[in-house]
């Protein structure tokens, strides 16, 4: 295995909305119990897993790696903008001043990521089911058009340097 | 050529970037008067001749000191920068 980046390394980064999170390790029971309040009476919870094929190739394992000083910003920027999108928008209860969303929580592994394992978890917890929802897709979404990291796919019975660097779309 | 003429960068590959180039960072000499950001693609280029680098180059962006630049034909770098070479990004 190539050596990775010496910038692709573990990072956090807190802001009022919530944490974002880089690390060779996800424990999402702790993930989702990191959003947990009182005030929610929702908490959505996506999980990305490595998945076993890609276009009829059976995939052993995914790699990631981040420029994670730029990437942990953008994910910030990501959760705020989702959470000021939904204070904006339709989906807030009417006639109420609640916040919309109570915490969210963006945790991307980096390094070796096998079949069946997370390779991101993001939670959101809020007072009401929509905004939760609406929310972490939003947060889902931005990632990965925006995050600075990136995932190299490794098929059974293929030379590993000939494994390719996905591209999202 | 004498020091006083030259500056430096930090250039940063990752992903389809770094497997061109072999490198995951490498330090380049610009002139101290400074290098325009869009001629640092044919520097790099020049400098890893053969590689599969000018294919990358022409579908990513550039970060410089950790920001995105959305306009790098108004950028100059002066030295001493982090330049890095986003490629087409994959997470999530």
């Amino acid at each position: 295995m190539d050596l990775p980046p010496s910038t692709s390394v573990e990072a956090t980064f807190e802001i009022p909305e919530g944490i974002c999170v880089l690390s060779y390790s996800l424990n999402v029971q702790q993930i989702i119990q990191s959003v947990q309040d009182d005030a929610a009476g929702a908490t959505a919870v996506f999980i990305g897993t490595t998945r076993n094929s890609f276009k009829g190739k059976t995939v052993t394992r995914l790699e990631y790696q981040a420029y994670s000083k730029l990437a942990i910003k953008t994910m910030a920027s990501i959760v705020r903008d989702a959470s000021q999108a939904i204070f904006r928008s339709d989906h807030q209860t009417k006639g109420q001043n609640v916040q919309p969303l109570i915490r969210c929580a963006v945790h991307h592994r980096l390094g070796t990521v096998l079949v069946g394992e997370p390779s991101i978890v993001i939670a959101v917890s809020s007072p009401h089911r929509k905004e939760a929802f609406v929310a972490c897709e939003q947060i889902l979404e931005d990632v990965k058009k925006k995050a600075q990291v990136w995932k190299r796919e490794f098929y059974e019975g293929e030379n590993e340097d000939t494994a390719e660097w996905k591209e999202n779309h | 050529m004498s020091e006083s003429t030259q500056s430096s960068i930090t250039v940063l590959y990752f992903a389809a970037a770094s497997t061109a180039t072999g490198l995951t960072e490498e330090i380049v000499l610009i002139p101290s008067n400074g290098l325009p950001l869009s001629s640092l693609g044919d520097l790099l280029i020049s400098r890893h001749l053969g590689t599969d680098l000018a294919n990358v180059l022409q579908s990513s962006q550039w970060s410089v000191d950790a920001e995105m630049v959305d306009e790098p034909d108004s950028v100059v770098l002066k030295g001493g920068e982090e330049v890095a070479v986003i490629c087409p990004v994959s997470g999530g």
